[in-house]
C-alpha cells in the first residue's frame, strides 16, 4: 500500500520530465548554496579549533585586559611585567611560564619597506622548548638562534616568499626597526596567516630594537599535569589581583584557557555563518514556491484522475498523502543533487584555498549530520510546499472532478 | 497588431491567476533581497562619504604607518611626536594643526571597572575645533575643555545612559581614569559608532603624563590656508617630514591623506562585502528564473491546441515565439517592479530602525533611480531568457499535430 504511494508519485513526476527537472533544479540550487556555505564555515571553525588544540589542554593564557584593536595584549593601559611573570611562576600548580611580545615592526629589505608582526622567543630553555612545541614551529631550512641578544631572525614562510618583491633567502640581511638582522631560518608554511606573516626574534633583541624594557603582551602558562586547570587559573587570578592591587571583579587582566578563547571566536563565526546562510536560504524559499506551483498545476491536470480514484473508494486522506509524497519527493531528490553539488563546491574552494594559503586554513566539513540535515530539510520544504495543493486535491468532489 | 502581442499574453497571465502569482512571487523575493541589500550597502557608503565630506576639502590627516587595523592608535614600529607636529606647522600653506592620541584606558565609576578608548585632545579652542570638526564631536551638555583645565573629562554619549556603568554619569561626578580622579565637565552628542560614543576625552598634556607616552601622537589633522591646493600642501608636508625623519622617497613610515582618500579605502572594503552578499542573494533570482521557465513550459503544453489553431490561421513561427517571450518578459518585469518597491520599503525600514537605535551616522539610504532602472531591466531580461527555450518549443510545434493534441 505504502509502496503504491511512492510508485504513483514517481510515475507522475516521470511523466512530466521537463517540469519535474526544472522544479528540482530550483531546490537543488538553493540547497547547494546553503550546504556549501555551511560546510565551508564549519570547516573554518574546525581549522580555528585545530590551531587552539595544538595548545593542549594544560595551558592557560594570561593577558592584560583592555586591548582594543591589534594583536592580543598590546595597547593595554597596564601591561604585564617581568615581576608579575615571577608572581605567576610561584603560584602552586604552575609548571612553566613564558612571556611573549607580539608587536608590529618596520622591516626593510631590498630597498622596500613593509610592516609586519614580530614575535619573541624567550631565552630560558624550558620556555623556549614549550614555545616551539605549542606554536608548532617547523623549520624549512636553517636553524633557530642560540643567543638571546643575537641579531638573528627566523622568518615565516609568507615573509620569505611574498612580503617583498624579491624573495628572501637564508643568510640574507634584513633591517628591522633600522637594525640589521641576519636570516638564520625559514619556517614551513603553517596555514596560520599570523605565523606565516611574522618575524620570530630572540626576546632580548626584540626588546632592544623596540625599546621595551619590561613588558609582556601574552603570558602562556603550562600547568602541572596532575593539577586542575580551573583551580590553577583561580590561584593565578588571586595572586595577580594581590600583586596589581585590584579588587575581585575589577581585574585588569584575564586568565583564560584556550577553550574559552575558542568560544568567543566561534560566536563571531556563527554570526557570519548565520547571515550568509540566511541570505542563501532565500533561494530555498523561492525553490519551495516553485514546487508549490508545480503541484497546483499537477492537481489541475489530474483532476479527472483524482475523480476516478475517489469514485473507486480513495479517501480524502489517501489523496492528500499521494500529493504530499509527490512534492516531498521533488524536494528530496532536488536536495540529493543539491547536497552533492554543495559538497563539490566546498571541496573546490578548499583546494583553491590550499593552493593559495597552504595547508589547513579551510577544510570543507563533509559530515553525515550536514548531509542528513540538508536532505531532511529539502524533503520538508518540498512536503510543506505541497500542503495547499494537496489539500485542494483531496477536497475535490468526485462527481465534478470526473466531469472535468 | 503589435498591441495583440501584449494583449494575448496579459490575458493568459490573468487566466491562471494562482500560477501567475506564484511565479511572480518567486521573482519578487529574489529582487527584494537584491534591491534591499544593494540599497543598504549604498546607504552605508553614503553615510561614510557624508562623514568624510563633513570634514571639508581643506584638511589633511597625518598618521604613522604600520598599524593596519586601527589608524590613529600608536604602534611601537613608528612614532610621531611633537617634533613632527612642529615641522608640519611650519610647512608653507598649513594654517593650523591639531594632534590627538587614543589609547585604551581603565575607567572606574560606580565601583565598576571598564576599558574604553581615552583620547588626549588639545585644550586650545582653535585646535580643538579643528579636531572636533574632524571627528564630528558636538557637546550635548556641559562644556568642552578650556585652557588650563587639567583633570577634567568630557565623556561620550553612552555615559549618559545606564548601560555602561549600570547607572548614568552626571555632570560634576568624579570618575577614575587609570586610577586618577577626573571631574566630568561635559557630554558629547551621539555620534553613532560605539567606540566614539564610549570614549573619554581628556587634555593632551594630562594624557601624555597619564599614559607615559612621551608626547607621542596618534594622528595629526592639518588645515590648509584658504586658496592653497590641498594636494600640493600634502606633498610639501610629506617632503618636510621625510627630511626631518631622514627617509627616502617611497619609504615613508607615515601617511598624509585627504579625507577623500581615506573614504575610498573604506568604500573598497564595503564594495567587496556587498558583492559577496548580493552574489549570494542573486542565487534566489536564478531560482526565480527557473520558476518562470517552468511556468512557461506548462503554458506551452496547455496551449498546444491554441498554438495549432493560430498556426493553421497563418501565424508564423516568430509570431508564436514573440507571443511567449512577451509573456515571460512580463513575469520578469512585473516581478521586478513589485520587488523593487518592496525592497526599497525594507531598506527604508531598516534605516529607520538603525537611526532610532544608533543615531544617524551609520546609514543614509538614498534611492538610486538609475540603479533601480537597471534592476528592472535585469529582471525583464531574466524573464525573457527563461522564456526562450519554452517559446522556441512552442514556435516549432507542428500545426497538424498540435491541433490533434488532447
Amino acid at each position: 500500500m505504502i509502496k503504491d504511494y511512492f510508485r504513483l508519485a514517481y510515475r507522475s513526476a516521470k511523466k512530466r520530465k521537463v517540469r519535474s527537472w526544472l522544479t528540482m533544479l530550483g531546490i537543488f540550487v538553493g540547497i547547494a548554496a546553503v550546504v556549501a556555505l555551511i560546510s565551508l564555515s564549519q570547516g573554518l571553525k574546525g581549522a580555528v579549533a585545530q590551531q587552539f588544540a595544538n595548545l593542549g589542554s594544560d595551558k592557560l593564557i594570561v593577558q592584560a585586559a583592555g586591548g582594543g584593536f591589534g594583536p592580543p595584549g598590546t595597547a593595554v593601559p597596564d601591561p604585564l611585567t617581568e615581576n608579575e611573570k615571577k608572581v605567576i611562576e610561584k603560584v602552586q600548580g604552575v609548571d612553566i611560564v613564558v612571556g611573549r611580545l607580539i608587536r608590529i615592526v618596520k622591516a626593510e629589505y631590498n630597498d622596500e619597506q613593509k610592516f609586519a608582526f614580530a614575535i619573541s622567543i624567550p631565552e630560558e630553555d624550558d620556555a623556549k622548548v614549550l614555545v616551539l612545541e605549542v606554536n608548532n614551529y617547523k623549520l624549512l631550512e636553517g636553524k633557530f638562534f642560540d643567543n638571546d641578544e643575537a641579531r638573528e631572525v627566523v622568518i615565516g614562510n609568507n615573509v620569505a616568499e611574498d612580503l617583498f618583491d624579491k624573495k628572501i633567502e637564508l643568510r640574507n640581511k634584513i633591517e628591522l626597526q633600522g637594525t640589521e638582522f641576519k636570516v638564520v631560518g625559514i619556517l614551513k608554511k603553517s596555514g596560520n596567516p599570523q605565523q606565516d606573516d611574522s618575524f620570530v626574534i630572540p626576546e632580548g633583541s626584540l626588546r632592544k630594537i623596540l625599546k621595551i624594557p619590561d613588558e609582556f603582551d601574552v603570558v602562556p602558562v603550562k600547568v602541572k599535569a596532575e593539577e586542575d586547570l580551573a583551580l590553577v587559573a583561580e590561584r593565578i587570578e588571586k595572586a595577580l589581583r594581590k600583586e596589581r592591587n585590584v579588587d575581585e571583579g575589577k581585574e585588569d587582566f584575564t586568565v583564560e584557557s584556550p577553550q574559552q578563547i575558542i568560544g568567543v571566536l566561534n560566536n563571531i563565526l556563527l554570526v557570519i555563518q548565520g547571515v550568509l546562510v540566511g541570505i542563501a536560504s532565500i533561494a530555498l524559499i523561492v525553490g519551495g514556491i516553485g514546487i508549490m506551483n508545480t503541484m497546483y498545476t499537477s492537481v489541475l491536470e489530474r483532476t479527472k484522475e483524482i475523480g476516478v480514484m475517489k469514485a473507486v473508494g480513495a479517501t480524502n486522506k489517501r489523496i492528500l498523502s499521494l500529493f504530499l509524497i509527490e512534492s516531498g519527493f521533488l524536494g528530496f531528490f532536488g536536495g540529493l543533487i543539491g547536497v552533492a553539488l554543495g559538497f563539490g563546491i566546498s571541496k573546490l574552494v578548499e583546494s583553491i584555498a590550499f593552493q593559495q594559503f597552504g595547508e589547513s586554513l579551510i577544510k570543507a566539513d563533509v559530515s553525515l549530520t550536514l548531509l542528513i540535515g540538508a536532505l531532511s530539510f529539502a524533503f520538508i520544504v518540498g512536503a510543506l510546499s505541497g500542503v495547499f495543493p494537496a489539500l485542494q486535491a483531496s477536497k475535490l468532489k468526485p462527481v465534478e472532478a470526473l466531469r472535468k | 497588431m503589435y498591441k495583440d502581442y501584449l494583449k494575448i499574453p496579459w490575458k493568459e497571465i490573468r487566466r491562471r491567476k494562482l500560477r501567475s502569482w506564484l511565479t511572480l512571487i518567486g521573482i519578487i523575493i529574489g529582487i527584494v533581497a537584491v534591491v534591499s541589500l544593494i540599497t543598504l550597502g549604498q546607504g552605508l557608503e553614503n553615510a561614510i562619504a557624508k562623514q568624510f565630506q563633513a570634514l571639508g576639502e581643506d584638511k589633511l590627516f597625518i598618521t604613522p604607518k604600520g598599524n593596519p587595523l586601527a589608524p590613529g592608535l600608536t604602534t611601537d614600529a613608528v612614532k610621531i611626536t611633537s617634533d613632527d607636529l612642529e615641522i608640519i606647522e611650519k610647512t608653507t600653506g598649513v594654517k593650523i594643526t591639531s594632534a590627538s592620541t587614543y589609547l585604551t584606558g581603565r575607567i572606574e565609576y560606580n565601583d565598576l571597572v571598564r576599558y574604553f578608548f581615552v583620547g588626549g585632545m588639545p585644550t586650545d579652542p582653535e585646535e580643538r575645533k579643528l579636531l572636533g570638526e574632524a571627528q564630528n564631536y558636538k557637546i550635548l551638555k556641559g562644556r568642552f575643555h578650556e585652557k588650563g583645565d587639567k583633570f577634567k573629562a568630557v565623556l561620550g554619549y553612552q555615559y549618559t545612559q545606564d548601560e555602561l556603568f549600570e547607572r548614568q554619569v552626571d555632570l560634576g561626578d568624579k570618575i577614575l581614569i587609570q586610577g586618577k580622579e577626573f571631574k566630568v565637565i561635559g557630554f558629547m552628542d551621539k555620534i553613532g559608532s560605539p567606540p566614539d560614543d564610549q570614549s573619554v576625552i581628556i587634555p593632551f598634556d594630562v594624557f601624555s603624563d597619564l599614559f607615559a607616552t612621551n608626547e607621542e601622537i596618534g594622528f595629526i589633522v592639518a588645515q590648509t590656508q584658504p586658496g592653497e591646493d590641498i594636494d600640493v600642501v600634502g606633498k610639501r608636508i610629506e617632503k618636510a617630514l621625510r627630511k626631518h625623519r631622514d627617509l627616502d622617497e617611497g619609504k615613508e613610515d607615515f601617511s598624509v591623506e585627504t579625507p577623500k582618500q581615506i573614504a575610498a579605502t573604506f568604500e573598497t572594503i564595503l564594495d567587496i562585502v556587498n558583492l559577496v552578499l548580493i552574489g549570494i542573494a542573486a542565487i534566489s533570482l536564478l531560482v526565480g528564473g527557473i520558476g518562470i521557465m517552468n511556468t512557461m513550459y506548462t503554458t506551452v503544453l496547455e496551449r498546444t491546441k491554441q498554438i495549432g489553431v493560430m498556426k493553421a490561421l497563418g501565424a508564423k513561427n516568430n509570431h508564436i515565439m514573440a507571443l511567449f517571450l512577451v509573456e515571460s518578459g512580463l513575469y520578469g518585469a512585473g516581478g521586478g517592479l513589485i520587488g523593487i518597491t518592496l525592497g526599497i520599503a525594507i531598506a527604508k525600514l531598516v534605516e529607520a530602525i538603525f537611526v532610532a537605535a544608533l543615531g544617524p551616522a551609520l546609514l543614509s539610504v538614498e534611492i538610486n533611480y538609475i540603479l533601480l532602472a537597471g534592476v528592472l531591466l535585469f529582471s525583464f531580461v531574466i524573464g525573457v531568457f527563461s522564456g526562450i527555450a519554452p517559446a522556441r518549443k512552442a514556435a516549432k510545434l507542428h500545426p497538424v499535430d498540435s491541433l490533434r493534441y488532447e
